[in-house]
């Protein structure tokens, strides 16, 4: 694991900003035709980050998020999860089915249903961006939605990929509507033998040797 | 955070004795078992992932499946001085958060406190109180002075099993 963890070089880190910007621009589209007005999104963060700096990522181990998670399958094996942070998600309603709903542990099942399909038009996004540039085929699954603790959602995760250490990628989205900005952060968890496939074809479509 | 408090993360085992607590964060389906024995108020705790380590050819770390951690917190038990007549169980976690893992005939939390119950019957341990299943995370603390599991979960009041 130690070589496949390693962080990303600027190089690499840059490469995938690139694909989260062409992913991010794809699900804007998508996103504005859901909601019938337009939505822009951009690229925060991009950052590889090893299972035990997530839940310090997203606000500490009991911060309270909303997670739409997917199974990712095709020539890669592993999870994708969208998490939104609570407080927030008031407002992410409002853009979503135009109706705030004020308590975001007590959302409607309209409400959820539009959190899911927003975490399933980025994955999807973010997913076909990263396969025109590695050329791997990937595809997800149903989402479903959790709201809960960070590391609550990240142990069940890391128990679905039976693994101790993982190693998330991790693309950080600000949606702008009107003068309302929200954030969304994807991250894509493979399975360990998928994470040395995905090191190998995103070197290979950089150039480098693919075992750096 | 008290000061003899000692988190046991992810597939991680601890014994200790009192004073202090042995504390959990952020359970999904993975489940803590505690043992604690009474008498001389020794305890320890296996955060634990999978039910069994038969399907995996290389163990690198006991502490992930039932079978090799229940086998490491025996002797962890036993090292610290622990009588197994006077010692009983607490199982805390094994949530199933997301729908669509639940998918599987049964869920992954449910397996693996239905391996630890098993192991815990062989040896003949008593289990003493469960907090398992359901759809949400917890965080727990294991009190080394009585026993007592203090259990945390999202928008819910405490519990003490």
């Amino acid at each position: 694991m130690a070589n496949d963890s390693k962080p990303f070089t600027e190089f690499q880190l840059d490469a995938l900003r690139e694909i989260g910007n062409i992913g991010a621009g794809n699900a804007a589209t998508a996103l504005s035709q859901m909601v019938g007005k337009r939505v822009d999104m951009s690229v925060t963060k991009v950052l590889v980050l090893p299972a035990d700096a997530i839940a310090g990522f997203l606000g500490g181990i009991e911060k309270n998020v909303a997670a739409v998670h997917m199974p990712v399958y095709g020539e890669m094996l592993g999870i994708a999860l969208i998490f939104f942070p609570l407080e927030r998600l008031p407002e992410l309603s409002a853009m979503l089915i135009g109706r705030k709903e004020e308590d975001p542990n007590n959302l409607s099942e309209l409400g959820q249903s539009a959190i899911k399909e927003l975490g399933s038009i980025l994955t999807g996004s973010y997913l076909s961006a990263l396969f025109r540039f590695i050329n791997l085929q990937l595809i997800h699954g149903v989402p479903s939605l959790a709201i809960d603790m960070a590391q609550a959602i990240l142990d069940t995760v890391l128990v679905e990929l039976e693994q101790r250490e993982e190693v998330a990628i991790v693309i950080e989205t600000q949606f702008l509507e009107d003068d309302k900005q929200l954030t969304g952060s994807f991250f894509l968890l493979p399975e360990a033998d998928s994470l040395k496939k995905f090191f190998a074809a995103f070197s290979k479509s950089l150039g480098l040797p693919s075992d750096g | 955070m008290a000061e003899n408090d000692f988190v046991v993360g992810i597939a991680e085992i601890k014994t200790a004795t009192d004073p202090g607590r042995l504390a959990a964060y952020g359970l999904g389906s993975c489940v803590a078992v505690t043992l604690y024995d009474r008498v001389k108020k020794i305890g320890g705790l296996a955060h634990i992932m999978l039910p069994s380590s038969r399907m995996h050819s290389q163990v690198s770390v006991p502490g992930k499946y039932a079978d090799t951690a229940m086998i490491a917190l025996f002797a962890g038990m036993k090292k610290e001085g622990a009588d197994f007549t006077s010692v009983e169980a607490k199982l805390v976690g094994g949530a199933n958060m997301f729908v669509s893992i639940a998918q599987q005939a049964v869920p992954i939390g449910m397996r693996n406190a239905s391996a630890i119950r098993e192991i815990l019957r062989e040896k003949g341990i008593r289990i003493k109180g469960e907090e398992v299943g359901g759809s949400q995370g917890r965080t727990m603390f294991f009190s080394l002075s009585d026993g007592k599991v203090e259990i945390r979960k999202l928008n819910q009041p405490n519990l003490v099993i």
